[in-house]
């Protein structure tokens, strides 16, 4: 086991390990070209619910034939009850909009501390499914919604009422019954906040834990409510679902801007992940004793990323492009490491060379996986304090060094250049929904969010250096008094130089940033697969595919789901 | 109404966005009414009797320096609310305590000083003791002070009414003590006449904030439809063109 002390030492100083540089892992498409892996919060998980062997329960179960209804799991963690609530109503195929700005859905559902009594249930009733047009109270962690994928679910549905198998191809295709197109938590709408969260539910407390939990129950759920309406539709030929094949259905999710801003807004969130996930490949890069077993593990893993490839059928051109891409990554990495594997240093360098920026990514997320032993204690490490503190004390001179050298990758964007400021981010009336803008054609510029961090330090940057030839021996607290303008950024600066990986780097208002690397990295980070860009704003994806089944808790388990295959039919 | 914590620091972060404050001292103003809501220091009372004033202070000049040396300086916050300009003088205090072990910081012209808990609390954490003292009123005159050690994670506050007359110049003025190497209390004397006195330890606002922690906050209907209503300010007009830069098909 790890301690934080034994993490920081290995972070900085003199006996840290050798960690990527800033330069090369915060670039904004690296970020994007991420993929799931050890770390990722929905393998934490599981390996919690599997390994603690979480008792879960109906407590109410009331679906009618055509699966509509009210269902409560009650949710026994070895520190806690919790109550999974869910409402399944009629929608109609008009209805059914994915986007943040729908008012009705399939189901809706909501995470409760403790037991659900018949008055709250009638409240959660009348609350939850209207969404943001309802209020919860602090006993309510996480609110959620979905929508059927109509055409994959009725025919799973038909499929098992006539006593056969959903087709292994089709699932390839679209890997979900249901599609969730939100999930709120930390406070929204009047539910716990994340402090209450953290330090009150200790099986929830590591970040979008109970998010990710939800999101397992809907899957969980998609499966018996398909099952529950092909019984009751012929009972007579009606066959249940292979577990393998179960297995291999996730739950759909389309994820949009609303996102991003979140990964602007936590930098020091969002450095933690990356330096655990940095860590993590430094260990074993450092520690990972490199055996036959190993060996054998590695080509393995690297066959199961191709037949994983293989099987993602994606829409988007770009990112089928790309996963061609991976493949012939994936076919070079597998002739190196036959020919010639004398280290992991090597090869991840070797990499660097001759794989492209998904590739290498995908090679850091399969060394993860060798070495669990290395890697899984950095579980309990994903938080971060997020106080963004000025240090009043910093002279300006040092401040300006700090600048040129954390940031350097803000100072050498041109923001002078054509379309270095086209881009500008701000919030809809519409639900406050985030949207993009163009400074040449949109209105609202006057009203942008402050996303532009790279703007705001070359702003911050020219003043200071002003400032510095008239007043050297200066401190920021004097600096913020005589420009409080500057007072976010400088916090931010000052904050992020404390991080070993500081913020991402990439000037966000560029007329040709593509928002989706942002979405993916987080998504990445949540642990996802099979990403599907629907525009350079939004991007499809499939949750939990593979993983453990809600009967299976009790079993034996290996957590060996990264990168699932088809079922062999 | 019940709210969490997090949606109020949202609603109050637009609130001050719409109202012309910059990047980093909107997310202050948030943090500060929030930290004495959350603490039970009616940090809601605060803001109801700041807001009809807050969209003025955009036309007001920057605070500005007018004495300095090693230990000392005076700030002209020129009317302006603390919670746009207090975090800079206490930051201001905290930099000359480092340098020369005690500095004072005196701030004239600013209102809404209750305010100042949340930026004392900061230093607190990060290991620097400070006291602040002010009077506020004309007619009755009320005095407050606020205090925390090095180190802690809740001050002390206490306030009563004064005997004092109210001079017809009232400054606004609230002092800064702030120190790196000794460890400042405060508290209200008894024998000024002082009634309606009441001393919140920091154990009292310890328990409070657990209580907000489990229970979130409640708040007056109106005052939260007109924090947001303010917030609203910060919106685009919904078109159908605007409606494409979400990314939707």
């Amino acid at each position: 086991m790890t301690t934080p002390a034994a993490i920081n030492a290995s972070l900085r100083g003199d006996n840290a390990l050798p960690l990527r540089p800033a330069s090369q892992v915060m670039q904004l498409e690296r970020l994007g070209a991420m993929h799931q892996s050890r770390l990722s919060f929905m393998r934490i998980l599981i390996r919690r619910i599997m390994r603690e062997r979480w008792q879960i329960d109906p407590a109410r179960f009331e679906l009618d034939d055509q699966g509509y209804g009210t269902l409560v799991y009650e949710i026994r963690t070895p520190h806690d009850l919790f109550s999974f609530v869910l409402f399944s109503d009629y929608l109609s195929p008009e209805e059914r909009n994915d986007r943040v700005i729908a008012t009705k859905w399939d189901l809706t559902m909501a995470l409760v501390a403790g037991s659900v009594e018949p008055e709250q249930l009638a409240e959660l009733r009348r609350n939850v499914p209207v969404q943001e047009a309802g209020r919860l109270d602090a006993r309510v962690l996480v609110l959620s919604r979905a929508n059927r994928s109509a055409r994959n679910f009725d025919t799973v549905v038909g499929l098992l009422a006539a006593g056969r198998q959903p087709d292994v191809a089709q699932i390839a295709r679209v890997g979900y019954l249901y599609r969730t197109t939100a999930v709120y938590g930390s406070g929204k709408l009047g539910m716990a906040d994340w402090e209450k969260v953290s330090t009150r539910y200790p099986d929830f407390a590591r970040p979008f834990s109970a998010e990710m939990f939800v999101c397992w129950m809907l899957r969980n759920f998609s499966l018996l409510q398909a099952e529950h309406i092909a019984r009751h539709r012929a009972p007579e030929t009606f066959r249940p679902m292979e577990t393998e094949i179960k297995r291999y259905f996730g739950i759909g999710n389309s994820t949009g801007l609303g996102m991003a801003p979140y990964l602007i807004n936590h930098p020091q969130l969002i450095n933690r992940w990356v330096e655990m996930r940095e860590l993590a490949l430094a260990r074993v890069r450092t520690l990972g004793q490199l055996d036959d077993r190993r060996r054998l593990e590695l080509r393995e893993l690297i066959d199961r990323c191709s037949s994983h490839m293989q099987e993602t059928v994606t829409e988007d051109e770009w990112q089928t492009d790309n996963n061609r891409q991976v493949l012939k990554d994936l076919d070079a990495l597998h002739d190196r490491v036959t020919e010639h594997l004398e280290s992991w240093d090597q090869l991840l360098r070797w990499s660097e060379d001759n794989c492209t920026l998904q590739g290498q990514e995908l090679l850091v997320s399969i060394l993860l996986e060798l070495y669990p032993e290395l890697v899984e204690d950095l579980e309990d490490y994903m938080s971060a304090d997020e106080y963004l503190d000025l240090d009043p004390l910093m002279p300006v001179c040092e401040l300006q060094r700090v600048i040129e050298q954390r940031y350097a990758w803000a100072l050498q964007v041109d923001f002078g250049k054509d379309g270095a400021r086209e881009t500008f981010w701000y919030r809809s009336e519409e639900k406050m929904e985030p949207r993009l803008g163009s400074a040449s054609c949109d209105d609202g510029r006057e009203k942008q969010m402050a996303l532009g961090v790279a703007y705001a330090v070359r702003k911050c940057y020219d003043q200071l250096c002003e400032y510095v030839r008239q007043h050297p021996r200066h401190t920021t607290a004097r600096f913020m008094v005589a420009r409080p303008k500057l007072r976010g950024i400088v916090r931010r600066i000052q904050s992020m130089n404390r991080c070993v990986y500081g913020d991402i780097q990439a000037n966000l208002l560029d007329r040709d940033v593509l928002p989706m690397h942002l979405l993916r990295a987080k998504l990445a980070f949540f642990g996802v697969s099979k990403f599907d860009p629907r525009s350079r704003l939004w991007v499809r994806n499939t949750m939990f595919q593979g993983a453990p089944l809600m009967e299976e808790i009790g079993r034996t388990f290996n957590d060996d789901w990264f990168m699932p295959l088809a079922p062999q039919r | 109404m019940h709210v969490s914590m997090n949606e109020l620091k949202a609603a109050l972060r637009r609130c001050f966005e719409a109202t012309g404050y910059f990047v980093g001292n909107y997310e202050d103003a948030g943090n500060m009414i929030l930290w004495l809501e959350k603490h039970g220091l009616d940090g809601l009372g605060e803001l109801r009797r700041a807001l009809p004033y807050i969209n003025l202070d955009s036309d007001k000049p920057l605070s500005t320096v007018v004495y300095e040396d090693s230990t000392s300086a005076i700030i002209d916050s020129n009317g302006r609310s603390a919670l746009n300009c207090i975090a800079a003088a206490v930051d201001l205090a905290h930099a000359k305590a480092l340098e020369s072990s005690l500095a004072t910081v005196t701030v004239h012209n600013c209102h809404n000083r209750k305010f100042v808990l949340k930026a004392l609390t900061d230093c607190g954490r990060r290991g620097i003791s400070v006291v602040a003292y002010w009077q506020n009123g004309s007619r009755t005159v009320t005095e407050h002070t606020a205090a925390i050690r090095a180190g802690e994670r809740y001050p002390s506050y206490s306030e009563a009414t004064t005997s004092l007359g109210g001079e017809p110049d009232e400054r606004q003025t609230l002092t800064i003590i702030c120190s790196s190497r000794v460890d400042l209390t405060s508290s209200l004397q008894h024998s000024s006449g002082n009634r309606n006195a009441r001393h919140v330890s920091p154990q009292q606002l310890a328990l409070n904030k657990e209580h907000s922690v489990d229970h979130g906050i409640e708040i007056d209907p109106d005052l939260w439809d007109e924090i947001n209503r303010i917030g609203t300010g910060i919106l685009v007009e919904n078109t159908e063109r605007s409606r494409q830069g979400a990314g939707g098909r």
